[in-house]
């Protein structure tokens, strides 16, 4: 009897629970299909001075993420997936990047919107290399892409690509500067791109000084001292945080000096305006916009309202941002994976850039970087003369 | 010369700045012995406090600067009576209850006004010019503001009981506390005293310079190194270190820029450290 119990037991003790497994499998199966997330990451500086830029890039995740899931989410594996947003802040520092970088990695995540600055760009490269992670940054470091980080991304050229039309324009509008004073932080956020500046200015004729600053300043008193004494016809914020540029400004005023002042950096032209004191402070400026503003484009942010909820970060950053995001959604549902960051950089390269909102761009960056992995979409140079502003004038991708 | 004296008077006006802030940082070390690392978020609350009460209440900016040493005072009292006393022997635990604070404060500012930098001004604009010399009207404003309260901070810990009181405890708190000194009365006082310090300076320099969520990080550090150059603890050492500093930066920048300055400062304070552990006017051993 107990020999003949044995193996009815060991017959029920394997199918029992496989049998009951069946169902539960299956109700599990079905709770995936209603669950199943794609997570993909947003980083970039979320607190401190270039705290707007960052948010403007989780923004723009969040946005391209929205407009996915209201269409019922991103088609992957012949399930709709609802796209999640995981954000991090990387404090516009290499380390935070890096830390980013391995963070998102631990929660599975191969997709990364971001980061913005320099020292992020530098700590996240070989990071997210290690994680196969593909990542944007929108950088204006000399090195923002490398051949040999075939997965990196970057959003927007930098002054290599812009600033010789950029200078010509404003010798257009300020024909008397012939020398120029560059200030910027001490770090590759700042000498990257003054330094390419500099190189702008002294090829149209334009002496140029390069003056750094300790990132973290907040009296720049000592240093306007220190430029005016070689008597500039202008001074050029190139890419300080627009919290220090607006302070620059308003102290540069103070101290009595009267010349253009330039921004050939990142936005933040209203922020610039609002802690120097207003345009009639500001006087005679001239700047660098990374997106040249259309009715379309002022769109993206009634459309983040709509889909987001929220109010949009502000600054033009969000926009420049946006086609990035938008290309990354594209390129995982073509990739049908967010998971294999290799097959979803391979759908990116096919993909033509052409944004809803910013109209036509190309792919770029071959020259300057050997690798044509750079959004370019047409830029703008704005001018305030008098105390006037005078608007944004566009120039296309090769101008 | 005219650099030369330009930078002099660069030197003194953030000398006055940094001398506020300090006072309160060590006032805090020396009589509670803690090290306030919410010393930045009371300066960035004082300015936005202030801004609150100018932009959203339509206040005239004096009234603005007492709001806002009142709300960062009265945040202090609270914050030490509830949370600092209760662990106020560990120095660990108040590190971190003070580090906690100062992200709450930032972290807040984030999310109540937002990443970007305020419109905040300062009422009085403009410079005196004298050759290519000048001096920015707003910062002599803020420069008298700043003597003035060194002086009434001077004569409340030296002329007034509660002073005394103060000074008793930092000196040796057991003796004092036989004599009669109230801890738990004196303790949130002298917190709330520095943390009004801190709210007045941010105050009166964030319309000058500008208020955003990110402005206490250099505060604090700027703080911290003032204090350690006059000796943790010292009144009168922090306030000469204040202006030692203030000159230094000044003097260093306009000669060798802005990296340079940042590094002497640092380079300084790294010597007098390896020469004088204790600071200029720093005691060996803390009493309390």
């Amino acid at each position: 009897m107990k020999h003949s119990r044995t193996p009815l037991a060991a017959v029920l003790t394997l199918f029992t629970p496989l049998a009951l497994s069946i169902p539960l499998d299956l109700a599990a199966t079905a709770a995936q299909a209603q669950s199943c997330e794609v997570k993909v990451g947003a980083m970039g500086p979320m607190s401190g001075g270039a705290a707007q830029w960052g948010l403007a890039m989780a923004g723009a995740a969040e946005l391209a993420a929205a407009e996915v899931n209201a269409e019922g989410g991103i088609a992957i594996g012949g399930k709709k997936c609802k796209v999640v947003i995981v954000p991090y802040d990387s404090k516009y520092t290499a380390d935070g990047a890096a830390a980013g970088s391995n963070a998102l990695a631990s929660q599975g995540i191969k997709v990364i919107i971001g980061p913005v600055g320099s020292p992020e760009a530098t700590g996240i490269k070989p990071v997210a290399a290690r994680n196969e992670q593909l990542a944007w940054n929108a950088a204006y470091a000399k090195n923002a892409l490398e051949p040999k980080f075939p997965l990196m991304f970057h959003i927007a050229p930098g002054p290599g690509t812009w600033s010789d039309a950029m200078v010509k324009h404003a010798l257009q509008s300020f024909p008397a500067i012939k020398s120029v004073a560059l200030v910027a932080p001490n770090d590759q956020g700042g000498t990257d791109i003054a330094s390419v500046d500099a190189v702008a200015y002294r090829n149209n004729g334009v002496t140029a000084t390069e003056e750094y600053y300790q990132r973290g300043t907040t009296n720049f008193a000592p240093i306007i001292t220190r430029l005016l004494a070689n008597n500039p016809d202008a001074v050029d914020t190139a890419s300080s945080p627009p919290g220090d540029a607006g302070v620059i400004v308003k102290q540069l005023r103070l101290a009595g000096f009267k010349g253009p002042i330039g921004r050939m950096g990142g936005p933040g032209t209203e922020e610039i305006l609002r802690v120097c004191g207003g345009i009639d402070v500001l006087r005679d400026f001239y700047w660098f916009e990374t997106v040249a503003e259309t009715e379309k484009v002022r769109d993206i942010d009634n459309l983040y309202r709509k889909l987001v909820g929220k109010e949009p970060p502000g600054g033009t950053a969000l926009w420049g941002n946006l086609p990035a995001a938008r290309l990354t959604m594209k390129a995982i549902a073509n990739a049908g994976t967010a998971e294999d960051a290799s097959k979803v950089a391979a759908e990116l390269r096919k993909l033509a850039v052409d944004d809803p909102n910013m109209g036509k761009g190309v792919w770029s960056g071959q020259k300057q970087y050997g690798i044509n992995q750079e959004l370019f979409f047409a830029f703008g140079v704005g001018i305030i003369k008098d105390g006037k502003n005078l608007g944004v004038t566009r120039m296309e991708p090769g101008t | 010369m005219q650099q030369f004296l330009q930078a002099a008077v660069i030197g003194v006006s953030l000398g006055a700045q940094y001398a506020l802030l300090a006072l309160g940082f060590t006032l805090i070390f020396g009589i509670l012995g803690v090290v306030n690392f919410a010393h930045g978020g009371f300066y960035m609350l004082g300015g936005y406090v202030a801004y609150s009460c100018v932009s959203l209440l339509g206040l005239p900016y004096p009234l603005a600067v007492i709001g806002a040493v009142a709300a960062t005072a009265a945040l202090g009292w609270v914050f030490e009576l509830y949370f600092l006393e209760r662990l106020i022997d560990d120095h660990l635990a108040t590190l971190m209850l003070t580090l906690g604070l100062y992200l709450v404060i930032s972290t807040g500012s984030l999310t109540v006004f937002g990443p970007l930098a305020m419109e905040f001004h300062f009422p009085v604009t403009g410079a005196f010019h004298f050759g290519s010399i000048y001096v920015p009207k707003e910062n002599l404003v803020v420069l008298v503001i700043c003597l003035t309260a060194l002086a009434a901070l001077w004569a409340v810990l030296f002329r007034t009981d509660l002073g005394r009181g103060l000074r008793a405890l930092a000196d040796d708190r057991a003796v004092a506390m036989a004599q009669g000194m109230r801890p738990k009365l004196l303790f949130p006082a002298a917190f709330a005293l520095a943390t009004g310090l801190a709210g007045l300076t941010g105050a009166l320099v964030t319309p000058i310079l500008a208020l955003s969520p990110g402005v206490g990080d250099p505060v604090l550090a700027t703080s911290f190194l003032t204090v350690i150059l006059g000796g943790l603890g010292s009144l009168g050492g922090a306030a000469l270190a204040a202006f030692i500093v203030g000159m230094v930066e000044a003097y260093t920048s306009v000669y060798f820029g802005g990296s340079i300055g940042a590094l002497v400062l640092f380079v300084l304070v790294l010597l007098l450290l390896v020469f004088r552990p204790t600071g200029l006017l720093g005691r060996e051993v803390r009493g309390a």
